[in-house]
């Protein structure tokens, strides 16, 4: 690591507006960290991000010559790239930025609380100051990035990504598990809320997949192995039938691995008679001009609709999510099949047809006197099967009545949920999950199709649950975010990998035994051998630093002494520090 | 395939726009912006907080104005408009209309020296009218290019920002000019408007002050709003105890010309009640719905808490009427609980409107002027809901954000990559 | 403020827990942020740490802790099999467990450290994490009583 001058640190607190200094007295912060030590400049200030605060910090490095820098504002899951960029414009290496969050941390969890609340924010602060003094500069890496696009799932977002990405002359390698392209779309025979069925609409995409002479489809395979980083992965894929393995190289990856409609064995007597289906069975059924039952074959003359089948539960892992397609596609079934049966019954919490045309669906149910019935949410419809008869009772709010119907055949509008390996997908990707069981964005709000898995995407129903609209929407999107990576052909990467001491090293090989990447090997090449690490292959967790009993592997802008140092500054008073006694 | 050119033309600065720009210029591409108002960001920049992770709008949008302004490869067009376009996919010749500004933009620092000079004080449009700005100015602290503006229709030419600016960077005798732009593909991202609550005179909004509309009620708790972030009543400052908010204003609602669902004023307005009891946690916060739309991720989650941990009261009911009192500048909000059949009267010290939205205004010319079929509800019609859900009738132009039909946040920017996929697409072909 | 109130704030600051803690950057500390966002209440008394991966968090770090006068030591990381390094969580389980015993034979009470599992979407589990562990500590006194 290259020698930096003296330290001389900016600390710059952020009010955030209220949602800081409402809480905190960030001018009490500013002034305490005026006092320690290597702080030359600190100041308060409305909003550290905006282009106002931004320029601060870039005048205030040049006139004070800074070489070190903390902002105490927000998250810097949220904001530190911004404030990284920020110094490095004003000649400051991004690796001796430091960030205190003073938002999600402390003003806004301890609002009541504004003494204490400003007692942790000067520890805070003097502990990144401390944290600071000990910062190095680290190198800025790029990395190529191979111009060839992993798409995982070959549904309705897995095939559009795919068309997009070869389209835009890049290549694609697209994994589908099971035999056949199109996921659930292609089974529908009835694609609620569309007028056409899911063969008409996932057809063209899979003929124009195979066709493609940029995109290689492997079916009944699975990728087993993921290696690698951002630009730079390695895959391997197994033929499930034939147990063949291959290795691939790409540089990004798009997941669109979908969801399952939930099975609701012990909802609603599910499983209990042939006539009580979810509504993903439904629109499987085959296509006929007349609903016939599943039991005996008679035409169905009454049929009942329940939404929120394991969707909207409070305090039930999974299931607290609105499923958020059901209730268009329940309306339009309704109403589609009004026209050939008499009564139709839609037993409802709230009717969500909130997208385009959902709402003419749900006006064009009530017109053909589909009967909308709505149920209080704390005391469900009971349906019990009577002699191979369906009885649902329940209250129906709005008339306050206890009201009966024995339908024909019974559909349960049921969850989007996650496939059940999705651990696995996500283990495998290094992707987190969110409550629903589905995955996280990078951010909900702004960033909805990357995630915290550099080079890695999400699209479709994988990221929550979503119609088929919606998700061919995201999937390309999710294809112009691995687009924008492949034009460019080269990324920067973190220079956070760690570093073996060769001559700490008492070749005891324990940092390779706990290196979940296989980044450390023996260099036999030297007497004895010792330990070093393939930088690529690390992606800085920082374990085999703390397992090292040598003290010879440096974890790069996670070193021990930049660790402990925060101790020291948060516990030990200035005296002790200078090597006295505890007061 | 005619020619292309890599450069893509963007009309509207928004969350949707700003997306598709930096998706696009991420490959290499030219990216024009062409944004009516003085600054990008659109209704997003207004929001105070952002469902359903109550993240403040400016901190996350912030990072995403300066990305657009710092990239190399995008030119931000502010006050301009689309003048004319002709030309097919992948060769576009569109005239723009860039209004003057009266400020030089290269030379002005953002200083502000102008505006503490300039005498005249007009209501802030950005602030919803319920604060003030000067006759020249910014629209917001963040705003993008920080750059001041002129508005000539209130400007008395008394020339004092003239004389104190110190980079000579205004000049009043400024002229529009036209731009000429060569773009190989098109994407609309114009956005949508509020729909104008005082159309239903019965909800009282503009007859009594204590009835504000939702973007109103932004623009108050907003720390850099008018009144520093507290909620409190226009008509008296004081801060209100007991707060209605009234859902499916313009929305829903066939006879007003509104059918269908706005998509975000139920997760919005859950919202807005978890900030008024976050304001103030003694307060009374009541929502009158029809049916709660907690579709999108996270959503249905965050209305639990609204219930459970912050104790917003909810009530199924399109509300009837909303009256005054005599004195207090109270008002009772008369509604039938349709989950028990009564007929309620319900005392609130404010009242907030929550509008459906409505296309943007001047959206039928521009869909005239590139040729765009609309829907029935006066948006841009997409080609198919699943072959182009934004794509258009003209194969270089696509659409995203609200500009098809409304939208939250992340349906916004999903819809801004898409739209950049597609218009590389036609741009790369062009370079082959 | 009145006089009374003063005297409670003065009683309190004679002690309050100190808490260390340590949160792996993928979930605990984004659990954390979570828990800011969405205005989730919990004590003061903790100061966060981050680290990418509880992997990283040596035993010297938490001995160290409790010898500059910390009266309690937490650790947040992903629940095991979501790390976000696939099982650093795992390694710091097990060198933890060890550690427990270490410090109990040398006299400190092993419920001055907590480890506990909370993913980026757990906030309430996070915060009540820090409640717990304030609480725990509280009941056990400041730590130097135990050095005696």
């Amino acid at each position: 690591m290259t020698q930096t001058d003296d330290p001389r640190i900016g600390v710059f607190v952020c009010h955030c507006g209220h949602n800081i200094a409402g809480v905190v007295d960030v001018e009490a912060v500013a002034k305490m960290a005026e006092s320690l030590p290597n702080v030359v400049f600190s100041c308060d200030e409305m909003f550290m991000c905006s282009d106002a605060g931004q320029q601060l910090i870039r005048d205030k490095i040049e006139e004070h010559n800074l070489n070190r820098v903390v902002v105490a504002s927000c998250s810097p899951r949220m904001h530190e790239p911004t404030f990284r960029r920020v110094v490095e414009e004003a000649g400051v290496n991004r690796y001796l930025f430091d960030q205190v969050n003073l938002r999600e941390h402390v003003s806004w969890c301890h609002t009541r609380q504004p003494e204490a609340a400003t007692e942790k924010a000067k520890d805070l602060v003097k502990m990144s100051v401390a944290r600071a003094r000990v910062l190095e500069d680290l190198p800025i890496k790029t990395v190529k990035v191979l111009a060839t696009t992993l798409v995982v799932g070959g549904g309705i977002a897995g095939l559009r990504a795919a068309l997009d990405i070869g389209d835009r002359g890049f290549d694609v390698l697209l994994v589908e598990k099971e035999s056949e392209l199109g996921g659930h779309v292609a089974k529908w025979t009835h694609l609620f809320p569309a007028d056409e069925s899911g063969a008409e609409v996932i057809k063209p995409l899979i003929k124009d997949v195979k066709a493609h002479k940029r995109i290689t489809t492997l079916t009944n395979s699975k990728v087993i192995e993921f290696d690698g980083y951002i630009g730079n992965f390695e895959v391997t894929v197994e033929n499930l039938k034939t147990e063949k393995k291959q290795k691939f190289d790409i540089g990004t990856v798009i997941v669109a691995t979908g969801f399952i409609p939930f099975r609701p064995y012990g909802y609603f007597a599910y499983g209990e008679s042939p006539d009580i289906v979810t509504l993903a069975e439904l629109q499987e059924l085959a296509p006929s001009d007349q609903l016939l039952k599943p039991s005996d074959g008679t035409p169905v003359k009454k049929i009942a609709f329940i939404g929120c089948v394991g969707s909207r539960e409070p305090g039930v892992k999974g299931h607290e999510h609105c499923s958020r397609h059901c209730c268009a596609a329940t309306a339009k079934a309704a109403a589609d099949l009004r026209e050939k049966i008499e009564e139709v019954l839609i037993l409802y919490q709230d009717i969500r047809t909130y997208g385009k045309g959902h709402e003419e669906f749900y006006r064009l149910a009530r017109r053909r006197h589909v009967i909308f019935s709505k149920f209080p949410r704390d005391a469900k419809p009971v349906v019990t099967v009577k002699n191979s008869e369906v009885h649902m009772s329940w209250r129906d709010v709005l008339a306050d009545r206890e009201l009966t119907f024995q339908p024909d055949l019974l559909v349960l509008a049921t969850a989007m949920i996650p496939p059940e390996d999705i651990a696995e997908t996500a283990k495998m990707f290094s992707l987190t999950r969110s409550g629903d069981g589905f995955f996280n964005p990078e951010h909900i709000k702004l960033a909805p199709l990357t995630t915290h898995t550099a080079g890695v995407m999400i699209a479709g129903a994988s990221q929550a649950a979503k119609n088929a609209s919606e998700s061919v929407i995201d999937a390309s999107g999710a294809a112009a975010k691995a687009v924008g990576l492949m034009a460019k052909g080269e990324v920067e990467i973190e220079s956070t990998v760690s570093h073996v001491l060769s001559e700490l090293c008492s070749s005891c090989h324990t940092c390779i035994t706990v290196c979940p990447y296989g980044a450390i090997n023996m260099d036999e090449t030297v007497d004895p051998p010792v330990a070093f690490v393939t930088e690529a292959k690390c992606r800085g967790c920082g374990t085999c630093a703390s397992a090292c009993p040598s003290s010879a592997i440096i974890m790069y802008h996670s070193t021990d002494n930049q660790i402990m140092t925060m101790v020291e500054a948060y516990l030990c008073s200035p005296a002790q520090l200078e090597g006295g006694e505890p007061q | 395939m005619a020619k292309s050119i890599g450069n893509a033309l963007i009309v509207g600065g928004g969350v949707a726009g700003m997306q598709a720009a930096l998706d696009i210029a991420a490959q290499g591409f030219g990216v024009c912006i062409v944004e009516r108002s003085p600054s990008i960001g659109g209704r997003m920049a207004m929001i105070d907080k952002t469902f359903p992770t109550l993240d403040c709008s400016a901190c996350i949008l912030t990072p995403k104005l300066s990305e657009v302004l710092r990239h190399p490869n995008i030119t931000i067009l502010t006050n301009s408009e689309v003048g004319s376009v002709s030309g097919k996919a992948g060769d576009y010749k569109v005239r723009i209309l860039k209004k003057a500004r009266y400020v030089d933009e290269e030379k002005c620092s953002g200083c502000g020296d102008c505006a503490t000079e300039c005498p005249v004080e007009v209501p802030s449009e950005f602030d919803q009218g319920l604060g003030f700005r000067k006759a020249i100015y910014v629209p917001f602290p963040q705003a993008t290019p920080n750059v001041y503006t002129v508005d000539m229709d209130n400007c008395i030419m008394c020339n004092r920002c003239v004389k104190v600016c110190e980079r000579e960077a205004i000049d009043l005798e400024m002229v529009d000019e036209i731009v000429e732009f060569d773009a190989g593909a098109i994407i609309v991202a114009t956005g949508a408007q509020l729909f104008d609550v005082s159309a239903y005179p019965r909800l009282g909004y503009s007859l009594y002050d204590n009835v504000i509309n939702a973007m109103e009620f932004e623009r108050l708790v907003n720390a850099a709003g008018p009144t520093g972030g507290h909620l409190i009543r226009l008509s008296d400052g004081k801060v209100p105890m007991s707060i209605g908010f009234i859902q499916c204003v313009g929305a829903r609602d066939v006879q007003k010309g509104v059918p269908y669902c706005s998509r975000i004023c139920c997760m919005y307005s859950i919202k807005n009640a978890v900030m008024a009891m976050e304001h103030n946690p003694d307060a009374k916060v009541w929502v009158y719905y029809a049916d709660i739309r907690a579709f999108g991720k996270g959503f249905e989650e965050f209305y639990e808490m609204a219930k459970a941990r912050f104790g917003v009261r909810f009530l199924r009911g399109r509300v009837a009427e909303v009256m005054q009192g005599t004195h207090s500048g109270n008002l009772v909000v008369k509604v039938e609980d349709t989950e028990t059949s009564e007929i309620r009267l319900i005392e609130h010290e404010m009242v907030i409107v929550s509008p459906g939205m409505i296309p943007p205004e001047g959206m039928s010319k521009l869909a005239r002027k590139l040729g765009l079929p609309m829907t029935d509800d006066g948006y841009i019609k997409i080609e198919h809901s699943f072959f182009g859900p934004v794509a258009t009738k003209d194969p270089g132009v696509f659409v995203c954000g609200m500009a098809d039909g409304p939208k939250d946040i992340p349906d916004s920017v999903s819809a801004g990559s898409a739209a950049a996929m597609k218009a590389t697409i036609i741009l790369a072909k062009g370079e082959e | 403020m009145t006089t009374v109130e003063k005297k409670e704030v003065q009683a309190k600051k004679e002690w309050e827990p100190q808490i260390v803690a340590f949160c792996c950057n993928w979930c605990s500390y984004a659990g954390a942020d979570l828990a800011g966002t969405s205005r989730i209440q919990y004590p003061p008394n903790a100061r966060i740490i981050r680290v990418n991966c509880t992997g990283r968090i040596s035993p010297e770090f938490i001995l160290a802790s409790l010898e500059m006068g910390a009266d309690g030591v937490l650790v947040s990381g992903c629940h095991p099999g979501d790390c976000h390094y696939s099982s650093g969580n795992l390694k710091l389980r097990a060198r933890l467990t060890i550690m427990k015993m270490a410090i109990e034979q040398a006299g400190i009470n092993p419920d001055r450290i907590r480890l506990q599992w909370a993913s980026a979407s757990e906030a309430q589990i996070f915060a009540d994490g820090v409640t717990t562990i304030v609480e725990q500590v509280r009941a056990l006194g400041p730590l130097r009583r135990e050095w005696k």
